[in-house]
């Protein structure tokens, strides 16, 4: 391959990414307006365009026309740095995730690595942001968040290094090929190496909610308590691009989970494997976030933190052991 | 350093300076299409926008201390997680048959680790109270 052909082959997956993101922002904000509509009995958007389709265009046109404000006494560098922060490593989550198999930026050997060492920046942002802000509410909410992030970290890595011992490497193309055949080869269903898999899915998969902020755990921006949290002091696009950060770490979030448990782009009977299969668990895990944020309420904040440090550490240690025995013993 | 790696290391590159104008780029074309000023916010834009009132006191203080310890139990498990990376992934190559030295290896590691949220739990640091001390 020539250097020319890789140039344009690196620019086209940036550009290609970045497209795909922040579509994904703009109507994963529909989407989730339209199934909080429905969960609460509404409607939802409607007026712009057939079923509200063009609303998140309407909206992205709103957030670019309005001021861009800095509070009196913040810290305008660390505010501005905020968004920043929580945009960048999002992105650059996406420079290794396979998407089918063929379709990979990078196909990084320490990929699982990569990405989750990116993705732990995406807490510096928030409290960077908020301390910036110089407001009460804001300042608060990133207490909150660290101690959230750095509690939910812990379980969440566990597991991860369970999926690394089950299957021998951090290639994330390799760990989807383990996986090959029908869904009874897929890593949640994989009692072969532990009898706990689907409970360190669940585990997975609750770290992921806590890490993205989203509720039950969404102490970033608990609006009862905290007006905004985090966000309280940005107007306009600060407050936008904190968004799109946030649908983009989801979105990384749900394709992790596909890629560890649900076996990537395989289909569930061995038939035609290929990027729909792969779009349709992370959209399938993305409907299931948006779900469980309408229909429970958030959680105090102390049982947040005990829920992690007394049940979910404990329970992924002993996920992990169980899973060494097995692999060694039989 | 190989091709191989160096491709590698451009990737990323590439990706970092992708999400870096993803996240500018936004506010480029805030700064083109918003207002400067308008009769509404003139004179008013440096205000906070907590309620509208002028908060009381500054909101640069002490934190209680509970978060900090919160923070110390992770700095232990962070560290510790990071050792366990390159053992899990050399963990499940074949060896000689009933060779249990990894595995035991692990478990000590492991209940040393869990020692930490014993020692934590015990010491009351999950229960959410306000911690006093007293200079007594």
């Amino acid at each position: 391959m020539t250097i020319d052909s890789e140039l344009l082959r690196l620019l086209l997956y940036v550009v290609g990414f970045i497209a795909f993101i922040a579509t994904n922002a703009a109507y994963l904000v529909w989407l989730e307006r339209k199934e909080a509509g429905h969960i609460q009995c509404r409607i939802g958007p409607k007026e712009v365009g057939p079923f509200g389709l063009l609303q998140p265009v309407a909206d992205g046109l709103k957030l670019m026309t309005k001021q861009l404000i800095i509070p009196k006494g913040a810290d305008s560098f660390l505010f501005r740095l905020g968004p920043v922060l929580v945009m960048t490593p999002a992105v650059m989550c996406f420079v290794t995730i396979p998407y089918s198999d063929t379709i990979v930026a990078r196909n990084l050997d320490v990929g699982l690595l990569a990405i989750f060492a990116f993705a732990s920046v995406n807490v510096l942002g928030l409290l960077l942001g908020a301390w910036g802000s110089r407001n009460k509410y804001a300042v608060i909410s990133a207490a909150r968040v660290v101690s959230q992030n750095v509690a939910y970290e812990i379980p969440m890595l566990i597991v991860i290094v369970t999926m690394v011992m089950v299957t021998g490497t951090m290639n994330l193309h390799e760990v989807v090929t383990s996986q090959n055949g029908g869904f009874w080869h897929w890593n949640i269903f994989r009692f072969s190496a532990s009898p706990l898999m689907p409970v360190a899915f669940l585990i997975y998969f609750v770290c992921m909610l806590a890490e993205t902020n989203r509720a039950p755990f969404d102490m970033a921006e608990a609006e009862s308590e905290l007006v905004a949290g985090a966000f309280t002091e940005y107007p306009g696009m600060g407050f936008g691009v904190f968004f799109m950060g946030e649908y983009a770490n989801i979105v990384v979030g749900t394709s992790m989970a596909t890629i560890l448990f649900l076996g990537g782009w395989n289909c569930p009977f061995g038939l035609w494997p290929g990027l729909h299969w792969f779009l349709i668990k992370m959209y399938a895990l993305i409907f299931t976030v948006i779900w469980i944020r309408w229909t429970f309420p958030r959680t105090t904040f102390y049982s947040l933190l005990n829920l992690s440090w007394k049940v979910l550490i404990p329970v992924a240690f002993a996920n992990l052991i169980l899973t060494s025995a097995l692999l060694k013993v039989l | 350093m190989n091709e191989n790696a160096t491709l590698d290391l451009l990737y990323v590159f590439a990706f970092f300076l992708g999400g870096l104008s993803f996240a500018l780029g936004p506010f480029v074309i805030v700064y083109l299409l918003s207002p400067r000023s308008t009769r509404s916010t003139r004179g008013q834009t440096r205000q906070f926008i907590e309620c509208g009132v002028p908060p009381i006191g500054d909101a640069w203080i002490k934190f209680g201390v509970v978060y900090y310890l919160y923070a110390l139990m992770f700095v232990a498990f962070a560290v510790d997680i990071l050792f366990l990376f390159p053992v899990a992934l050399v963990y499940n190559r074949p060896g000689p048959a009933g060779d249990l030295r990894a595995f035991v290896e692990i478990l000590i590691f492991v209940a040393i680790l869990s020692l930490v949220i014993l020692y934590a739990w015990k010491k009351g640091v999950f229960r959410w109270q306000r911690k006093t001390f007293s200079n007594r």
